[in-house]
């Protein structure tokens, strides 16, 4: 419990500082992993050309000696299996190694907690923002806003708006991601998770089934609209409470649609 | 069916008759004669010398030319020769669906586009991933687990030699079961993570999808009963002055790697028995109305997976650590850092599988804990892959096709590992979910993993074979596979963003696709290479003598390729700080072997002479026995036809369940068919128990040595507490799984199954009466009463049955009721896991009727560790009724 309140503490001084990245997830993730790829390579490149140098350096040459003659004792055939010393140099790269690991992640757990903090969303200006329920089932996708309008296989958001998503199944274990986005979560039957992303871009998205859900998994796809705001708020107003199965049928190319799934095999 | 896991892998249901049989010399076995130490095909040129005269013939064992001796062959390298081979079918089968699945990804597809159609490509998938992880890598491995760890730790052969060739032959069986599902239906189409409510018949209703279920559970009572074997081996029989900070890398890694096995499988082995009871007999732990099924059956899974990744990579990590030391000439830096980097490895193992469930509805907390845990356990890798670089400086290194491999395999696992810190920062972890970039990940460390296990087969094949490989061809493997390698796996991080287990992915990726199907044959086309090399040079490759390798320095380089049966030339020993073999040219030596030890335990029941002293034998000059029949002196036995037979009937068996389908066999030929190949299995099966646990069988001698911590428990002891360990963790899963599933449905609402307590408590006192009488069987034993040994075994008999009756009358009483196991969750759990329990009370029981039939003829007097070992079990079974009693009928 301290524990947490301390990074709490200490993430929350590192968001005002701006070393903590924020923003909408794609930002998120964007910072974040090219930190990740830029240190990855930098640390592969070095520890792979390290290995390559001594590979070549103590190699055995044509006259059956090599650079590291007579500096070293070498194995017997038989003998009692002991090291060869080094320690101390091992313990110095490890804890440097160990240092930069360590320090990486926890620098990503202050962005862990602004990600999994969900702020309050407002009913009375659904385009400033608004809560939608995800159902997976094989093989499509069902959303029902807050109005209880219910859409088949297609999104409609407003842009630079919070969107909460309450992700679940009908059927088997299923994951929403929308990938130009950076926004996933696990779709359980039974169970609800939750996630949220801000779309600073109007167009049209693709969203995607990442977890093995039968034989219809290939093609199960959604399509997301991120409308500018004041095209959203009259969408939004002018649809009823029944589910609209004909005007949001999907139009992604290889969608097999809730009518074409199979349960099974 | 879980009554036929348990007996059918382990055999120790009945503890003495695994590898003790009777201690009588070898009258009536075969009658074949042999003439020196197994010939391989082309006749390897025999050492006529001191070694062979050394050690004559054993009579028993056929010439490996012919196929029966490879039916019947008990010995350690011979299993090892055959897990190898089997192994690489495996992995032929895995490569060429992987190849099915590249083409299909040549181009995204739409549905009805391609080679494969989506369930297709589905089985593909699932069965590309069980075939790799579970029936090529572990076995592959542990083909040179089994041929080398004996030799390195100076031991003759496993503790239970016959338990050996049980796992292989259950190995096997569960592979060609495997290969059946595809022929029934399909096979399980669900991804090699099974994910519920997927896996249930509703959703995959495919016979083949449960027989690749039970074929899965199949193997894992060979790992199982493996493990029971080389756990009791490394530590008790190990030579004089091997104290366990000696062994080298290679036995180390095993060890952690069968330690890890032990607990891991238990647990995959309760989310396999819950999820065959599931699609077998209908009970609904992970139906899609379950609350927490589909959890329940992550955790589980991931419980069993993560420490899996490492159990099938730390031999390949144990391999690289042998050829860097014998290909550098250095030993390895940071020896003694390096073992303990890997025993927390080990360790931690355990507590990191939630990172695989980042997107699950689990809490803030516990993805943090685990986020922690899972960077925890990157960290000693990082000292280990440092130490394997430095013991490259001040070296001599030589860049021959072994140490190509490891080279490369240790360059691939920095790639891979440096990945997989990415996945450990959840917030990146909640992009990368089901994505390529895992993918990408993984088979770059367990792929590099292979990498390494390919070095250890060139490694070993000249002391296996006693031939070398050709070293340019090697040399073209190895470049064909690193460039194939690359080719396949690196656009993988490129195209990160294609869906697993999706062949409709964004247009723009498809290049990198296109670059990876090239790359896959490649890294095919290596293995063409791979194979024609090693056969050619089977035949006609040159000959070597006991150590072609400079540097090399662990014992199975100090006998001859491929060594004698027995391995050593006397007996080996560290004590004086280097190898040496002691006793030459003289073979018995009543000082140098443990009094109790000096013959593999027997029961006493025929009489038999006194423990082997020198007296009696007759031996020649050289001190190799003449005959076999005229004393009782330690003269081991290398042959049964039983583990085959039990193998088959056990493969019978487990075809003949995947006929049923929740509750009912299904109709037609097929279901007439696989009903007569349960039965038939069954017979097979039971004769087959009956014939090993009577079979003269002698095991090897455990010679004086270093046995810590387990110096005074006799190998039957060990190998039962470590078999009830592996049940402890098996139960633990069973009754966490109706807890958890208990507090998602709501701990309070959940009514009780059994209406009246009166029953159970009935059994209770029951069993705790007949641990009593179990402890006066033993008391009576020790006093040597017959009369009183025969009186309690029979008490105990009596009211393990009572047991029986009471609990049948009850569940009699509930089907009226129309409560059945499929009725709901709460009768799922409630039979299944009481139903596991009075499994084990049934087993239990067929081992009381020897027992008292044993006694009768007036066996345990003498020798009564058999009753006391039967004891630990039955009371371990009373004592798991003490937690099932409150839990399912009181609270």
């Amino acid at each position: 419990m301290t524990l947490s309140i301390g990074t709490t503490y200490l993430s929350g001084l590192l968001q005002v500082r701006g070393l903590i990245p924020r923003g909408t997830r794609i930002n998120v993730f964007r910072s974040i992993f090219d930190v990740f790829l830029v240190l990855g390579t930098l640390v592969g490149v070095v520890v792979v050309s390290y290995m390559l140098y001594n590979a070549y350096k103590y190699r055995e040459r044509g006259d059956g000696k090599s650079a590291g003659e007579g500096k070293a004792e070498r194995p017997v055939l038989g003998e009692l299996p002991t090291g060869g010393g080094g320690g101390r140099k091992l313990f110095l790269s490890f804890g440097l190694s160990a240092v930069i690991v360590v320090s990486l992640i926890g620098w990503t757990y202050g962005t862990l907690l602004f990600v999994e903090q969900t702020p309050a969303v407002d009913d009375e200006a659904p385009e400033d923002g608004l809560v939608v329920t995800v159902e997976g089932y094989q093989f499509g996708w069902e959303f029902q806003y807050p109005n209880g309008y219910v859409a088949q296989n297609t999104l409609r958001v407003p842009v630079d708006a919070e969107i909460r998503l309450r992700v679940t199944s009908r059927d088997v274990f299923h994951n929403f991601g929308i990938p130009e986005l950076r926004v996933k979560s696990d779709a359980i039957p039974g169970q609800e998770t939750e996630t949220w992303f801000v779309a600073d871009e109007t167009g049209t998205y693709t969203a995607r089934c990442y977890e093995l859900c039968g034989s219809g998994h290939s093609h199960m796809v959604a399509e997301v609209i991120v409308m500018p705001k004041d095209e959203f708020r009259e969408w939004y107003r002018n649809q009823s409470t029944e589910s609209d199965a004909s005007v949001d049928r999907p139009a992604p190319a290889g969608s097999l649609g809730p009518t074409a799934g199979v349960t099974g095999a | 069916m879980s009554d036929d896991a348990s007996t059918a892998g382990s055999g120790s249901g009945r503890p003495a008759e695994t590898d003790g049989g009777h201690a009588e010399p070898d009258g009536g076995a075969q009658a074949e004669t042999v003439g020196g130490p197994p010939e391989l095909p082309g006749g390897v040129a025999r050492d006529e010398g001191v070694l062979n005269r050394l050690f004559g013939t054993s009579d028993e064992l056929p010439p490996a030319s012919s196929i029966r001796r490879w039916l019947v062959t008990t010995n350690h390298k011979d299993v090892g020769i055959l897990y190898t081979g089997t192994a690489l079918f495996f992995l032929v089968l895995g490569g060429i669906l992987a190849l099915l699945m590249r083409i299909q990804l040549l181009a995204p597809r739409a549905p009805g586009q391609g080679i494969l159609s989506g369930f297709a490509y589905n089985q593909a998938v699932s069965a590309h991933g069980l075939l790799m992880v579970f029936w090529f890598l572990s076995p592959f491995a542990f083909g040179f687990a089994n041929y080398i760890v004996p030799l390195q730790i100076g031991a003759k052969d496993l503790a239970f030699p016959r338990l050996n060739a049980l796992s292989f032959w259950l190995y096997l069986a569960s592979g060609i079961l495997f290969v059946i599902s595809f022929f029934q239906g399909g096979t399980f189409a669900g991804g090699w993570t099974m994910y519920a409510p997927l896996n249930v018949p509703t959703f995959t209703p495919e016979v083949g999808g449960s027989t690749a279920v039970l074929a899965l559970l199949l193997f894992v009572a060979s790992v199982t009963v493996s493990s029971v074997n080389f756990l009791t081996t490394m530590h008790r029989m190990r030579a004089e002055g091997m104290k366990l900070r000696n062994l080298p890398i290679f036995t180390w890694t095993i060890l952690l790697t069968v330690w890890m096995m032990l607990f891991a499988f238990a647990a995959l082995l309760a989310a396999l028995m819950i999820l065959s009871a599931d699609r077998l007999l209908g009970t609904t732990y992970f139906a899609a109305e379950s609350a927490g099924g589909s959890l329940l059956w992550a955790h589980l899974f991931w419980f069993f997976g993560h420490p899996e990744v490492y159990i099938v990579f730390f031999p390949a990590l144990g391999v690289m650590a042998e050829t860097f030391q014998t290909f550098t000439g250095r030993r390895l830096v940071g020896r003694k850092w390096f073992i303990a980097a890997m025993v927390l490895v080990a360790l931690q193992s355990f507590v990191v599988w939630m990172h695989h469930m980042f997107l699950t509805s689990i809490n803030l907390e516990i993805k943090t804990l685990f986020m922690a845990t899972t960077i925890g356990i990157s960290l000693p890798f990082d000292l280990m892959v440092f130490s394997l670089i430095y013991t490259t400086i001040k070296g001599r290194i030589r860049f021959e096709t072994p140490f190509l491999f490891s080279f490369g395999a240790l360059l691939l696992f920095i790639l891979g590992g440096i990945t997989g810190v990415f996945l450990g920062a959840v917030v990146l972890d909640y992009e990368f979910r089901g994505t390529y970039w895992v993918v990408a990940h993984f088979h770059y460390v367990m792929v590099g993993g292979v990498t390494a296990l390919i070095g250890g087969l060139y490694y070993w094949f000249p002391k296996m074979t006693g031939r070398m490989y050709d070293e340019f061809l090697g040399k073209v493997n190895f470049a064909l596979y690193f460039v194939g390698f690359n080719l396949v796996y690196f656009p993988m991080f490129l195209a990160w963003e294609t869906p697993r287990r999706v062949f409709n992915y964004p247009a723009e990726l498809q290049l990198y696709h296109q670059v990876a199907t090239v790359g896959a044959f490649v890294l095919g086309a290596s293995f063409l290479v791979m194979f024609y090399n090693l056969y050619t040079s089977l035949w006609e490759g040159e000959k070597v003598g006991d150590n072609p390798w400079e540097y090399a320095k662990s014992a199975e380089w100090a006998v001859s390729s491929p060594p004698p049966l027995e391995n050593f030339p006397g007996r080996p020993s560290y004590a004086s700080g280097a190898l040496e073999f002691l006793g030459v040219g003289d073979d018995d030596e009543p000082d140098e072997r443990r009094e109790d030890e000096g013959v593999a335990a027997a029961d006493g029941g025929v009489a038999t002479g006194p423990p082997a002293t020198a007296e009696a034998s007759a031996v020649d000059a050289y001190g190799h026995e003449v005959g076999h029949g005229d004393h009782d002196d330690h003269h081991e036995s290398h042959a049964s036809p039983w583990p085959f037979a039990l193998g088959l009937g056990s493969l019978l068996v487990f075809l003949g369940l995947s006929g049923m389908k929740e509750g009912t066999f299904v109709g037609g030929a097929e279901g007439a068919i696989l009903l007569g190949s349960l039965l038939a299995g069954t017979v097979v099966s039971g004769v087959s128990l009956v014939g090993m646990g009577r079979e003269r069988f002698v095991g090897p001698e455990v010679e004086a040595g270093e046995q810590w911590p387990f110096a005074n428990v006799e190998n039957m002891k060990l190998g039962m507490w470590i078999f009830l360990a592996s049940d402890v963790v098996l139960f633990g899963a069973f009754i966490g799984s109706y807890v958890f599933i208990r507090v998602a449905a709501g701990w309070t609402g959940w009514q009780p199954i059994p209406q009246d307590v009166g029953p159970g408590l009935m059994n209770t006192y029951i069993l705790l009466t007949s641990s009593f009488t179990v402890v006066l069987a033993l008391v009576a034993s020790e006093k040597r009463s017959r009369w009183g040994l025969i009186a309690s075994l029979s008490a105990t008999f009596v009211l393990g049955i009572g047991f029986l009756i009471n609990k049948g009358i009850e569940w009699n009483h509930l089907f009226h009721e129309g409560i059945w196991l499929s009725t709901n969750i709460r009768s799922s759990t409630f039979f299944l896991t009481t139903g596991l329990h009075g499994a084990h009370v049934i087993a239990g029981l067929f081992v009381t009727a020897y027992l008292i039939w044993r006694a009768w003829n007036g066996a345990y007097l003498d020798d009564n560790r058999p009753v006391e070992y039967f004891g630990l079990y039955w009371h371990f079974v009373d004592i798991v009724w003490l937690f099932l009693f409150p839990l399912f009928y009181i609270v």
